[in-house]
């Protein structure tokens, strides 16, 4: 789990212009743009990179980008995250196949959730939470 | 290893992003632990000494630079949870107040940058800018 203050995250992107293209894909940043609280939904998406380093358990490792994490929505508007470089091949040798994530921003704070899972997504039972959130039915996980 | 010449703009950075006076801001300090930093405020330093030594660090850089190069089943044991003798040598070469803290077979991966300090960070800035203009 993270949590970002939006008014620190605010500041850190407007001293520096160029953070946000360090920060976040190319996609992410469209997903984003034009949104009246364009630095919520970014800071709710930083926070979830944060979330999903530690699941991982290295934080930002060696030859890991930020951008290595993207996260975008699935079309039922649920977060998901995509990996790739130095962040994937660390999920690979963690063994882990589904990254989990749920987000939640107000003007103050955002707040982001991942879990790692060891199952494929085709292995899960998926419940929808009453927030549109996706829960994990643990009992439908196969064994290992 | 120590290094003074980027040490006014590391004290700079470090004081402008985390809100300190630059007088708390020691060589000694820790950045994580004594000086209070998140991710947020390390990102931070490393965008502000980008702008004034214009020598790029990205967050991982600091986690290459501390690992040193040694593959990460060399430098941690993750089932015993702690950093291996070869970890521990280059982290002694990067971090050397390390050498006087009696951590060898303790020292957890995940404990490692909590003992960064201010004079790391110069060292490290030094030794990208040496790298950038060789």
């Amino acid at each position: 789990m993270d949590l970002v203050s939006v008014r620190r995250f605010a500041r850190l992107l407007r001293e520096h212009p160029g953070a946000a293209r360090d920060l976040f894909t190319a996609v992410e940043l469209a997903s984003c743009a034009g949104k009246r609280r364009r630095v919520e939904h970014l800071a709710a998406r930083f926070a979830a990179k944060e979330a999903v380093l530690k699941t991982l358990g290295t934080g930002l490792g060696p030859r890991m980008r930020w951008t290595d994490i993207e996260v975008t929505n699935d079309p039922d508007g649920s977060p998901v995250a995509g990996l790739s470089g130095a962040v994937a091949a660390r999920a690979d040798v963690c063994g882990f196949r589904t990254i989990c994530l749920s987000l939640t921003h107000t003007a103050g704070l955002a707040i982001a959730q991942a879990a790692a899972v060891r199952a494929n997504p085709a292995e899960l039972s998926w419940l929808a939470g009453d927030s549109g959130t996706k829960a994990m039915d643990f009992n439908a996980l196969s064994p290992d | 290893m120590a290094n003074e010449e980027f040490f006014p703009q590391v004290r700079e950075a470090v004081a402008e992003a985390l809100g300190l006076d630059e007088d708390e801001v020691t060589a000694g300090a820790t950045l994580l632990d004594e000086l209070g930093a998140e991710s947020i405020d390390l990102l931070d330093m490393l965008f502000r000494l980008e702008r004034t030594t214009g020598v790029k660090i990205q967050a991982a850089d600091l986690a290459d630079y501390v690992q040193g190069g040694i593959p990460d089943e060399e430098f941690g044991d993750e089932e015993l949870d702690v950093i291996k003798p070869a970890g521990m040598s280059q982290l002694k070469t990067v971090m050397p107040q390390l050498a006087d803290m009696d951590l060898d077979g303790k020292l957890q991966p995940e404990k490692v940058m909590s003992y960064f300090t201010v004079q790391n960070l110069v060292d490290l800035v030094a030794s990208r800018a040496a790298t950038v203009s060789s």
